[in-house]
């Protein structure tokens, strides 16, 4: 069934209240963080109950309509982007935190309420939700779901599918199913991680429960400025390998501070190639010990300067700089683009060092500012949409970027998803029999793949297309489909 | 020991394949109690000659070995460089294998504290029904690229595919290790962890037995030493979480009949209703039960038959799950193994 046939229009009305089919409406969910991509959706929807998300879900398997779920649209990688043809499902309205145990350190949650309304939510019991991308503020906990999101806090906290005890999902032909339980286990396959970072391709999340964590007592942040990327580098190397697990561990690069410091003014030195965060936390006796040996450290590897933060403010001040570097590089460019590769962290000063040859290959400046601790890369691309190819020539880096972080032995994407704009490096990342399986795990859930259709895992064919060009170790990676 | 015998693994697979017969697989041989029986025409393949440390970069906090490494191995050798598997696998009589603890999703008594086995995973490579050697997941701390497909192996009782290597992320070890011992009531109990996970602190084990409370505390010298004189008790051996966790000590010994709750900690229960519980309560268990404890159960969680030795009871191994779920799960099967080559039934009679 066409999606302009108008019984289809009239029996979504049925269902739900708020159905919006003209364009000018829809403008505003034509994209979502990813903003070189752009689609306006056939209709969207917003729900307000699950039992409306069944029935929506029911009707466009039935009809055999695309379905896309949106919850804050501040995810990077183009999930969230509309289908043309389809239904795109605003989860904004399920806002509300349903229930906190203080007892369990659990809490339940609507899948729109965003993930900084959680801590603020169960911060009177001295509890928090661990998991803090940089959009805290506007993304929301269903989306945090679909990507798997991380944060700054992950590499000691963990990412959102360590704190995450229960979901209700919505499958793509109606049913509700509970994935978790009370317990610390559920019986059959693991279901509950697999729909982590599924990228809304199996099931539509319509509750959270999320496990909670007692505030530390003592925090501190440390920061400290060198004279070159490798110093830094090895700085966060020896710092986990003193068996120090910092709650983050942060680097920005140059032209990353000098940006965030003219935005904020968080007090950053801007004579520096590279700058590390470390926040630290624990009970008083613990966090002193470690500070010390941080200190330490970063002393050995020939620190500029090392300041230490210990109050509220201060700290916050510090991580100000580090929130806002995304933002702060407008004032040095019109368009960034921000890729997310993960590398083993001993290839951390290695690959910098080829990123920087590849901005002067491009013509491209680049800042960098990421999860150092994790070996989460943040490159970010400084481009101009309106000057003509700019933008296909920091595709185009961004490409070589990510086929860099392969050949390091990491991968395309540490948090921020496939989505559509890392749909061809998939094809460099997996062969064509680990792409079967991913196809089959989505059949399996899915067997209309009617959900969120395009997204995450390309096709064969796609791959033969894009792969032609790629060799990987010697050997083409789908030697048996026709070349295009 | 580094053994790559992943050709002649892949060549059996695709020969069984062809041949239409299944496979038991086999690592260490420590858990085959544990799940329904192998099916009598199945043939073996034993895992355990695949083994050895492919990758070990202590500063990454990542190990990489292959599935038929024994964890005894794997513990030694993290142990050199101050760390260890945060998730306490069951080592069950120093032969258990990497594979078969990541097969099996058993975790030990850190499990409630710090993760699960699969919280650690971060990679796999599997071999699937035709011999194919895939890879999921990798090498690094965060990754989203293609599904999970590293985790949802964890637990599945290899019926999905053969584990070849794992990548596993790897903690420090805690500088300093201490158990106590407080005889309390069960009330006592309750309260006296309540009020420990209520605030950071340096629980890494819990188990209340017969009276008594055990605790470990796991941490910086200072904060365990703080807080072994805020909370009193008598110091006893740390030994006893790895028996505990294999099943080596009372009232476990010479029991052929065990059943498991996995529930939340504050579920309710009787004084005398199980023999014992640990993971703060969360995980029970019953010795010996007269009868199915599954049936009539009207509780939160759910219940695994750790060991069937009594014939008289008849009851599955694991939860049953409800029809969308046993769908979903042949459908899952299906992508990976679509002849029902690997471990048929031993998750689920219909699987």
């Amino acid at each position: 069934m066409a999606l302009d046939n108008q019984s289809f229009v009239n029996r979504l009305r049925s269902i739900v209240q708020d159905v919006i089919t003209d364009d000018e409406r829809m403008s505003v969910y034509e994209t979502d963080g990813l903003t070189a991509k752009k689609q306006l959706p056939g209709i969207v929807v917003l729900p307000e109950t699950v039992p409306q998300v069944q029935a929506i879900t029911a009707l466009c398997h039935e009809c055999n309509i695309p379905l896309v779920a949106r919850g804050a649209g501040t995810g990077l990688s183009g999930g969230a982007m509309p289908h043309r043809q389809g239904v795109l499902m605003v989860m904004a309205r399920f806002n509300q935190v349903v229930e906190v145990d203080e007892n369990a350190q659990t809490a339940i949650v609507q899948p729109g309420v965003t993930n900084l309304a959680i801590s603020e939510a169960v911060q009177e019991f001295g509890l928090y939700y661990a998991p803090d991308p940089s959009s805290q503020i506007a993304c929301t906990i269903g989306g945090n779901v679909a990507e798997n999101s991380g944060g700054v806090h992950c590499l000691k906290y963990g990412l959102t599918v360590h704190n995450v005890k229960r979901l209700s999902v919505v499958l793509p032909d109606g049913e509700l199913l509970i994935l978790g339980g009370p317990g610390y286990d559920s019986p059959g396959f693991d279901l509950l991680s697999l729909m982590h970072g599924s990228e809304g391709m199996l099931g539509i999340v319509v509750e959270v429960v999320v496990k909670l964590l007692p505030k530390p007592p003592g925090v501190a942040v440390l920061m400290a400025a060198f004279a070159s990327i490798a110093d830094a580098a090895n700085s966060v190397n020896e710092v986990i390998g003193a068996g120090i697990l910092p709650a983050g561990l942060e680097m920005m690069d140059r032209l990353a501070t000098e940006a965030a410091e003219a935005f904020v003014g968080a007090g950053y030195p801007t004579d520096a190639e590279a700058l590390l965060l470390c926040e630290l936390d624990g009970v008083d006796e613990e966090l002193e010990a470690a500070l010390v040996m941080v200190q330490d450290v970063f002393e050995r590897n020939r620190a500029i300067s090392i300041s230490v933060a210990r109050d509220e403010a201060q700290r916050q001040k510090l991580w100000l700089g580090r929130k806002a570097a995304f933002p702060a590089m407008g004032r040095i460019a019109p368009d960034y683009y921000c890729m997310d590769g993960t590398i083993p962290r001993r290839e951390l000063a290695a690959v910098l060092d080829r990123i920087t040859e590849l901005s002067k290959h491009y013509g491209l400046q680049v800042a960098n500012v990421f999860h150092a601790g994790d070996g989460n890369l943040h490159p970010l691309i400084l481009y101009d949409a309106n000057i003509e190819d700019q933008l296909l020539s920091a595709e185009a880096f961004g490409s070589d970027i990510l086929s860099l972080c392969i050949a390091r032995g990491g991968t395309i994407t540490g948090e921020h998803g496939v989505g559509i704009e890392k749909i061809n490096e998939m094809c460099l990342q997996f062969n064509s029999d680990e792409l079967r399986v991913f196809h089959g795990i989505k059949k399996a859930f899915d067997d209309r793949e009617i959900l969120n259709p395009g997204k995450a895992i390309p096709t064969l064919s796609r791959c033969a297309e894009f792969g032609a060009m790629h060799v990987h170790a010697g050997a083409e990676k789908f030697p048996e489909l026709d070349r295009f | 020991m580094l053994v790559d015998n992943l050709e002649a693994l892949t060549e059996q697979v695709a020969a069984t394949s062809k041949g239409g017969r299944s496979l038991t697989i086999v690592g260490g041989g420590t858990k085959t109690f544990l799940g329904n029986p192998p099916v009598e025409s199945a043939m073996e393949i034993s895992v355990r000659s695949h083994c050895g440390i492919v990758d070990y970069h202590p500063e990454e906090l990542v190990i990489r070995a292959r599935a038929g490494t024994p964890i005894a191995e794997l513990k030694q050798v993290l142990d050199k460089e101050g760390q260890i598997l945060a998730f306490d696998p069951p080592d069950h009589s120093g032969s258990a294998t990497l594979g078969g603890v990541v097969a099996t999703g058993l975790s030990g008594s850190r499990r409630p504290y710090s993760g699960a086995v699969k919280d650690f995973v971060l990679g796999v490579g599997m071999i699937l029904h035709d011999g194919a050697y895939c890879e999921f997941g990798g090498q690094v701390m965060k990754n989203v690229a293609g599904y999970d497909v590293s985790r949802l192996v964890c637990g599945s009782f290899g019926t999905l595919g053969i584990l070849a290597d794992v990548s596993l992320k790897v903690l420090p070890k805690p500088e300093t290790e201490i158990t106590l011992v407080f005889e309390v009531s069960l009330t006592q109990a309750k309260q006296q962890l309540e009020a420990l996970t209520r605030q950071v602190s340096p629980l890494s084990a819990s188990c209340f037995v017969d009276g008594s409370l055990r605790i470990r505390l796991s941490g910086g010298q200072a904060s365990v030493l703080s807080s072994r004189s805020a909370l009193g008790g008598e110091e006893t051996s740390s030994d006893y979480w790895n028996l505990l966790d294999t099943h080596r000590i009372e009232p476990f010994l010479g029991s052929d009949e065990v059943w498991r709750l996995s529930t939340f900690s504050e579920e309710p229960f009787d004084d005398d209703e199980f023999a014992l519980c640990d993971w703060a309560f969360a995980q029970r268990w019953l010795i010996n039960p007269a009868s199915n404890p599954r049936v009539g159960y009207q509780g939160a969680g759910h219940w695994t038959r750790f060991k069937s030795g009594n014939q008289n009871i008849d009851g599955e191994v694991f939860e049953p799950l409800s029809s969308v779920e046993l769908a979903l799960h042949k459908r899952i099967k299906k992508v990976f193994d679509p002849n029902g080559l690997f471990n048929p039934q031993r998750l689920y009679r219909d699987l």
